[in-house]
């Protein structure tokens, strides 16, 4: 739900750099271009979806925007707030989660972290027992929160830092692939804070790299790529990029690397994707003629080693595979 | 209780329930300690001048000392390793406050040093306590902490802006522990050494807390130690809280916050 067009986050002309150096002996300095002109503006109450693969500059997006990285060049602003001169003032307005488990006191209880957390953004204290409890209450933590971090699962660490970023009620939330290596009915509950948090009006900005994720939550999305922006818009006008493409999915057993590069030189083939499943592997490859497509296909695989067919419509990681070029 | 005390006793809370259960700092708190204690009794107990309450007050400070010094170069990183250093970077809270607060905790678990150092004393040696003059081994002893504490928070930024310092810190336990005179007096060393010895906050807690339990020290030489302890004290602070920013700043441009 897009609620208006006014400027929750601007990012102009932003440039980061990072330096680090080569060789043992002989040192040499490399740079390495993480953001590389990236513009971007999201609305206030939007869950904005930044996708891209490893290295494309989500995180360090995030990094700035949430004051964790100076940028070398450019500019950026949350609410109106530059993230270099207004830091201090960034900080009490937002929330971030970062993916993985790291990030809490594990010697302390789930509670006692939440109090802490409080008095680092300065929560009132008469309102940190009622507020503590309201957020245990809401990731489903509240019969668990006196045991010690230590013994959660992933899942529960997960949502412990979700209610860890909203003790302060912030403005705008970064969540940097927050569903990263949880179990599907964790990450279903998280995606339904998620998308509660953004109907009680909050901004969100999302990374992911679940592709179904980004299509279910966001309002829009940017696919970025070396730094840049390589395509921007709803889940909709991304997916109407590859209205055009059909994917005609073939399960296959034992083929090389070559047959793949025969596919490919295929004068009706838009690009291939293998999935490797155990044993088996799974081209994906999308084409402009559909039906038509799969006699020619298994025909050049060899019919011997096709397996399962199946032909379905471009979703929006087909989008992101045509937007991108390659997968991880 | 304004909002940055309340975050200081809260961050000392919490570090005090992560160093009760950590090893490395339990062996400074007690087993160092415990072992300087007994050795130095057994060594100098025979000796006619022999003050038992010198080699306590000596123990205790060995274990304070060791704890925060491995707790003050280690602060930051501690976080780094633990993933809570970009939080409470991007907190709004003061990061000096945050890690003044949790090395506040170790200095008050530190203290377990000097029950300990008692209890040499006086139940493994059967040493009466005779202290001379008790209220101003009290105010020394306060003093000596949070001087103790404010290197401790010096050594904190200095180890993460450089890391060759920090390593080279934590050698620096017995150099100092010999050079503040905790079980020895510095008149041992030769005379160069002195002017090094003086702007050492070590040297003037031990200068301080030796001469109020044995009585050595009136009033004006006391006054004297005690406003040395919080120059050498508040010196180092007062470098410290600008190191903090420059961690900050740095690891913003650099983007070393996270260990990824």
């Amino acid at each position: 739900m897009l609620r208006d067009s006014v400027g929750a986050i601007e990012l102009r002309d932003v440039r980061r750099l990072f330096r680090t150096t080569t060789g043992t002996l002989r040192r040499h300095a490399k740079e390495i271009v993480a953001l590389d002109g990236l513009s971007l503006e999201v609305g206030e109450g939007e869950l904005f979806g930044i996708l891209g693969p490893n290295g494309a500059g989500k995180t360090t997006t995030i990094k700035v925007l949430t004051t964790l990285l100076i940028p070398t060049s450019g500019t950026a602003s949350v609410l109106g707030l530059d993230v270099v001169r207004d830091a201090k003032e960034v900080r009490r307005k937002i929330g971030f989660v970062f993916g993985g488990e790291r990030g809490l006191y594990y010697r302390l209880s789930g509670r006692d972290n939440l109090r802490y957390f409080a008095e680092l953004y300065a929560v009132p204290p008469r309102e940190i027992p009622p507020r503590v409890e309201e957020l245990l209450e809401l990731v489903g933590l509240r019969d668990r929160g006196d045991e010690r971090v230590e013994g959660y699962s992933r899942g529960m660490k997960q949502r412990l830092h979700l209610a860890r970023t909203l003790l302060h009620r912030p403005r705008v939330l970064f969540l940097d692939e927050p569903t990263i290596g949880l179990d599907p009915i964790g990450a279903r509950e998280l995606r339904r804070i998620v998308s509660q948090l953004h109907e009680g009006g909050a901004t969100i900005v999302l990374t992911t790299h679940y592709l179904f994720e980004a299509d279910e939550l966001c309002d829009r999305i940017a696919v970025i790529d070396k730094g840049r922006v390589v395509a921007l818009g709803t889940p909709d006008d991304l997916k109407a990029n590859v209205s055009d493409l059909s994917v005609v999915e073939l399960e296959v057993f034992g083929i090389d690397a070559s047959t793949v590069e025969r596919l490919r030189a295929l004068e009706f083939v838009d690009s291939v994707v293998v999935e490797q499943r155990e044993l088996r592997q799974v081209l994906r490859i999308q084409t402009r003629i559909a039906e038509r497509a799969v006699a020619p296909l298994i025909a050049a695989v060899a019919a011997g080693q096709v397996g399962r067919v199946a032909v379905r419509e471009a979703t929006l990681e087909d989008a992101y595979v045509r937007l991108v070029g390659r997968v991880e | 209780m304004t909002a940055a005390l309340r975050l200081a006793r809260q961050s000392a809370w919490v570090n005090f329930q992560e160093v009760a259960v950590n090893g490395f700092l339990l062996f400074a708190v007690v087993w160092q300690p415990l072992f300087v204690g007994v050795t130095t009794m057994y060594m100098l107990r025979h000796r006619a001048d022999f003050d038992p309450m010198y080699v306590v007050v000596g123990t205790a400070l060995s274990g304070i000392w060791s704890t925060l010094l491995f707790a003050g170069s280690g602060a930051i990183s501690h976080e780094r390793w633990t993933g809570t250093l970009e939080l409470l970077a991007a907190s709004p809270a003061s990061f000096f406050v945050v890690i003044g607060g949790k090395l506040a905790g170790t200095t008050i678990f530190s203290l377990g040093s000097l029950v300990l150092a008692f209890g040499i004393g006086t139940v493994l040696f059967g040493y009466p306590v005779k202290i001379a003059e008790p209220g101003w081994l009290a105010v020394s002893l306060l003093l000596a902490v949070v001087a103790l504490w404010a290197t401790g928070m010096f050594f904190a930024p200095l180890a993460i802006l450089w890391r060759t310092v920090g390593r080279f810190l934590l050698v620096l336990e017995y150099p100092v522990f010999a050079l503040s005179g905790f079980l020895f007096p510095v008149l041992l060393l030769p005379n160069w050494i002195v002017p090094i010895t003086n702007l050492l906050p070590p040297y003037w807690a031990a200068v301080a807390m030796h001469g109020a339990a044995s009585g050595d020290l009136d009033l004006s030489g006391l006054l004297r130690a005690w406003f040395f302890l919080l120059l050498t004290g508040g010196v180092l602070l007062v470098i410290a809280s600008r190191l903090f920013v420059e961690v900050l700043t740095r690891a913003r441009r650099a983007g070393t916050l996270a260990l990824s």
